[in-house]
């Protein structure tokens, strides 16, 4: 459930930023430097917008999240092992955008930092499904 | 599925307390989806409604030297580490400054900034109480910064300067040269119809003031971290302040 919950703001950070680099919405970002790390190279992957890949991410977690805890699903091994695989990527791929900003672009955007600590969050919080997944073995 | 098959499957309990602790969760949940449509929702459309920014912005806490250097940046051209920095401060509309892109910039660049002499360093400075369009089209730079094509949408921009600063609307015009530059039309547009980088430009017209600026095109000479050296904006005046910098004067 807290995972849920965790996902669901993750997509809505997800989506502001993407609101923003498709120039829809300035960023509210107070001192930080959000433009800088926004529009630097390491802001797309190809044509691809790095938010919407976090879109994409955290919408999967949400649903993944959602159906672990129907009665139907609940006591699935499979659910919760793929949760905690997509964290584990997500928390992966979060830690090296987190790095590009402290070594590379050397400027920092507190939407990813926020993103960044929702993902470690979600990780964390799925954990415990390895405990559950050896004990319905 | 009977009820003696769901309780095995789920627990006779688990049901019962897990109803009330779903239906909780349920509430959590649909309050941070209302919250998070609200504020993403609530940004999108008032920015749709709001119109293109195309004078400065009002921006708290400039008069501090600290904060003001934070926001407000140069755009640089040349070796960064070029010892010597030539510095301009003008405005996209401004005949004046027109004239020394166009005529004095490629003799600069050819005699110092691609040699490594000294690096360029271009700083907004639209004069908005008699040039118009002056906001805008240094925004609609920092658009094309923002895409990595600055110095050549800065070199278009004063090449075109007497057609797009006689018409009412020159939005579309600088988006025509966008595409002209191969610059992605939608990002383009979507920069410049909001207001990004009216912080940079509003911070840049400040540091101006701050420096006593009165007109452009203003050019300083500097080398290292030292204050800037007023110089005459032509080839000469450049040559000269430049030459009494490396002799120490």
């Amino acid at each position: 459930m807290v995972v849920a919950v965790l996902a669901l703001m993750g997509v809505f950070v997800a989506l502001y930023l993407l609101a923003h680099s498709m120039g829809l919405i300035p960023l509210v970002c107070g001192v930080w430097s959000c433009d800088t790390v926004q529009s630097s190279q390491w802001a797309k992957v190809g044509q691809v917008p790095v938010p919407l890949i976090g879109v994409a991410g955290y919408g999967s977690l949400l649903v993944l999240a959602l159906l672990g805890i129907q009665p139907f699903w609940k006591d699935s091994r499979g659910i919760g092992l793929l949760m905690l695989g997509l964290a584990t990527v997500g928390v992966a791929y979060t830690a090296f955008l987190t790095y590009l900003e402290a070594a590379v672009i050397q400027a920092w955007c507190v939407w990813c930092v926020t993103s960044a600590v929702l993902m470690t969050l979600i990780f964390l919080a799925s954990l415990p499904e390895v405990g559950r997944a050896v004990q319905r073995r | 599925m009977s009820k003696k098959n769901r309780e095995r499957k789920y627990g006779s309990g688990e049901v019962a307390s897990g109803g009330a602790e779903t239906t909780k969760f349920y509430w959590i949940l649909g309050a941070v989806a209302v919250l998070g449509v609200g504020i993403v929702g609530y940004s999108v459309g008032s920015k749709a409604l709001s119109p293109t920014v195309s004078e400065p912005i009002e921006m708290a806490g400039l008069d501090d030297p600290d904060e003001l250097m934070q926001v407000a940046r140069g755009v640089m051209k040349g070796d960064p580490n070029a010892p010597i920095t030539i510095i301009e401060f003008a405005d996209f509309q401004c005949p004046g400054c027109g004239g020394f892109a166009t005529q004095v910039g490629p003799l600069l660049d050819a005699e110092f900034v691609e040699t490594g002499k000294a690096k360029f360093l271009y700083y907004d400075f639209p004069l908005v109480s008699m040039h118009n369009h002056a906001f805008l089209a240094a925004r609609a730079s920092h658009c094309a910064e923002d895409q990595e094509k600055f110095w050549p949408y800065h070199d278009i921009l004063y090449r075109t300067q007497p057609r797009w600063s006689t018409v009412q609307n020159p939005a579309s015009l600088f988006e025509d040269y966008a595409e002209d530059l191969g610059l992605n039309e939608d990002e383009f547009s979507g920069c410049l119809k909001s207001d990004r980088h009216a912080d940079v430009v509003t911070a840049n017209m400040q540091l101006g003031y701050q420096l006593q600026i009165q007109g452009t095109p203003t050019i300083m000479v500097t080398k290292g971290q030292g204050v800037g050296r007023r110089v005459t904006a032509t080839l000469e005046g450049i040559r000269e302040g430049i030459a009494l910098l490396q002799s120490g004067e």
